[in-house]
């Protein structure tokens, strides 16, 4: 990959050089913790945050909106047209995490994999220019909740954006991670690195990891006793005690995929399908038509959210496991089961309940 | 990414409907024909035991068996209203358009079967995805060895395709039988529940080479089950189709997961074999 540097002071006009193509979308702070992704314009542009805890709302939003519309019906007495309609505006998102690149990979080969691709997430995810910014700032990007480094996917992502920044201090080295970004680099904002850019990215990036003190999930061994079937009914109904059911943690993870599908009247003779995100925690997500759920039980629910992200087999499926590790359900779940609590729920109940036979000199 | 055009999924094609045969209470069987010839020619591609999705714009889309067999020339659903889309489609008169997309899923793998006996055993409504399989199988009959159908339901009444299987009662060459929970005025057939059927004089299943169809309720579904371990049948020999609530068919919207499957692709049709480990109750 090809890397250049860039002065601090140019950063933000990467933002105005891919404003010239794109509508480009970038981090700003709202109040207290909150922070958000919104489309950068003339009059904000100077507010767009380098370092800035990652927004709950995912960027995945970009790729499967939270409500899209897939088809416009028209429907009058003898006529009917029922027409796709498809978002295909060029996007480029400034500043996303290594974490929601990761999530945003693996939301490639789910939607665009399998038997059937999804045409709707593929037009825009044509369209999408990825800004990856590494997390370097221990007080500002680096979250108590963060455990990338678990889950493998940060605080470097090391592949699928099309520009990655990292903040050197006086500079920024850009790396390149597709055509379209190298073709970026050409622009005369960039210049040359050196050795010692090098150098000073290496180091920098070793003290960011050394930052992530409280990330210890230990997925290994929980994906072991997933797969295996070895987890006891007792502790998926305690995570299930735990559960309010709201959903939240659905919501904010970049790695869920599931939707609803509904139609909606928007005037007389018009109506909208549209699909809307969904979540695997609530109980309607597989009421049968007569009223039988399969999942009744709270706790069937929440092994399923857990099992379907890291089960052996969806991991050899999309090649990585349905959790990206940016902390997100840790922030938002009333009940402290977001994912490395769960983790560690598992891996100590399985393993105090399958403790080794003592051994003993013959 | 791909550089060939993905189609739209998501996309019904425009179906119009031709008539409605009552079947049963709440039962009724829609005829229908893609609005164009190439939709109607490019349908013809699928197997007993797919499904498609079924638009009735404004209201919803759900899953619905393909009860006819590939061999036959007309398309259409057997539909129980029980909610809002499929009481929606109970009120359409012929000459409606509707949307319809597919067909969806794995099917029972019927060239495998080649060569070996084939029991069906339905339930209820159970016989709406094995009539597609049914037909099949006496179209290619010289391929299979004995074929038996057996078929319950609570009350005579309640008995789908009646004027079918009446016919195929009378058919040499393969034996249908009929029994019903609780027997009411006119009924003369046997009564007791499906499985019953296997011990009725006369009847004689082979366990060896053959195949199970089992379609129907769950609490007839374990039962039957339960039989037919009985007998010998080895879990593998046991097919059946599983139902869930679906949004998509096409494998991404996570409502139809068992386990590690997602019904709408990886089935419905699965073995028993392959239901015992999936990884969650079904
Ligand atoms: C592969 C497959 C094949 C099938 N084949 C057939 C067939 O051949 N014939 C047939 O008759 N049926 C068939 N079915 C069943 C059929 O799909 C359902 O009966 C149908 O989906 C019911 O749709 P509906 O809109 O009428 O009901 P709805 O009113 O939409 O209810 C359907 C589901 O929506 C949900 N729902 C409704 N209201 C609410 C609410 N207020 N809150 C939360 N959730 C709600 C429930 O989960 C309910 O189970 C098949 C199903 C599958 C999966
Ligand atoms: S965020 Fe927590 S409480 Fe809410 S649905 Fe998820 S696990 Fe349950
Ligand atoms: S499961 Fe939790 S930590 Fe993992 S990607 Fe989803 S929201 Fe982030
Ligand atoms: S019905 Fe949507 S994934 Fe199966």
């Amino acid at each position: 990959m090809r890397a250049k540097v860039i002065d601090r002071a140019e950063v933000l006009k990467i933002v105005d050089l891919l404003r010239k193509d794109y509508e480009v979308l970038a981090p700003f702070c709202g109040r207290g913790r909150d922070t958000f992704f919104d489309i950068v314009t003339d009059e904000n542009r100077d507010q767009i945050q380098i370092h800035v805890p990652n927004p709950y709302y995912p960027p995945k939003r970009f790729v499967l909106p939270h409500i899209e519309r897939l088809l416009k019906i028209e429907q009058h007495d003898h006529t009917l047209r029922v027409e796709p309609t498809y978002d295909e505006e060029p996007r480029a998102i400034f500043g996303i995490r290594s974490c929601d690149v990761a999530g945003i990979y693996h939301l490639d080969r789910f939607y665009l994999g399998g038997k059937f691709r999804d045409i709707y997430y593929e037009k825009r995810r044509k369209n999408l220019f990825l800004v990856n910014m590494v997390c370097t700032d221990p007080e500002l990007d680096i979250d108590e909740e963060c455990f990338c480094v678990c889950a493998d996917t940060g605080p470097a992502a090391r592949d699928h954006f099309d520009l990655q920044l990292m903040d050197l201090g006086a500079e920024f080295m850009v790396v390149a991670g597709s055509a379209r970004g190298e073709a970026l680099l050409a622009h005369p904002l960039f210049k040359n690195g050196t050795a010692e850019h090098l150098e000073k990215r290496r180091r920098i990036l070793e003290e960011a990891r050394g930052h992530f003190k409280k990330a210890n999930s230990w997925f290994a061994a929980t994906i072991r006793y997933m797969t295996q079937d070895r987890i006891l009914e007792k502790t998926w109904e305690e995570v299930g005690h735990r559960c309010l059911e709201c959903g939240g943690c659905t919501y904010v993870c970049p790695a869920c995929t599931c939707f609803s599908v509904t139609d909606r009247q928007v005037g007389p003779g018009e109506i909208e399908r549209i699909r809307l995100w969904d979540s695997c925690a609530l109980g309607g997500f597989t009421r049968m038509a007569g009223g039988f759920n399969p999942r009744r039980a709270v706790h069937d629910r929440r092994n399923r959210r857990f099992f379907r992200k890291l089960a052996h087999y969806f991991i050899q499926r999309e090649l990585s496991m349905a959790c990206v590790g940016c902390g997100r359900c840790v922030a938002v779940c009333h009940g402290d089961v977001g994912m490395p609590s769960v983790v560690e729920m598992i891996r100590r109940a399985t393993a105090a309940n399958e403790k080794h036979e003592p051994v003993t000199n013959a | 990414m791909n550089p060939s055009p993905t189609p739209n999924v998501f996309l019904p094609k425009i179906a119009i409907l031709d008539r409605v045969d009552s079947e049963i209470d709440d039962v009724k069987t829609f005829y229908w024909h893609f609005k164009d010839p190439a939709d109607q020619e490019a349908f013809r591609v699928f197997r007993p035991g797919q499904f498609a999705q079924v638009s009735i714009f404004g209201v919803g889309e759900f899953p619905a068996s393909l009860p006819p067999s590939p061999t036959e020339n007309e398309y259409f659903f057997t539909i129980r209203q029980v909610g809002s889309v499929t009481a929606a489609l109970h009120q359409l008169k012929p000459g409606a358009v509707f949307g319809v997309r597919g067909p969806y899923g794995n099917g029972f793998p019927m060239e495998e079967y080649y060569g070996r006996n084939l029991v069906f055993v339905a339930g209820g409504i159970g016989l709406i995805p094995l009539r597609s399989c049914i037909v099949y199988a006496l179209h290619f009959r010289k391929k299979y060895k004995k074929i038996q159908i057996f078929y319950g339901s609570r009350v005579p009444k309640d008995l789908l395709y009646l004027e079918t299987l009446r016919k195929w009662q009378k058919t040499e060459g393969f034996e249908c039988h009929l029994t019903v929970d609780r027997s009411t005025e006119g009924w003369n057939g046997p009564v007791g529940v499906v499985g019953s059927l296997f011990k009725k004089p006369g009847v004689s299943v082979p366990v060896e080479n053959t195949v199970a169809f089992v379609c129907g309720p769950p609490i007839m579904f374990r039962f039957v089950i339960r039989d037919l371990k009985t007998m010998g049948f080895e879990d593998v020999n046991i097919v059946s189709t599983l139902e869930r609530y679906m949004k998509c068919g096409v494998g991404k919207c996570g409502h139809c997961c068992i386990g590690v499957a997602y019904v709408c692709v990886d089935g419905p049709v699965f073995t028993y074999a392959q239901i015992q480990k999936l990884g969650e109750e079904i």
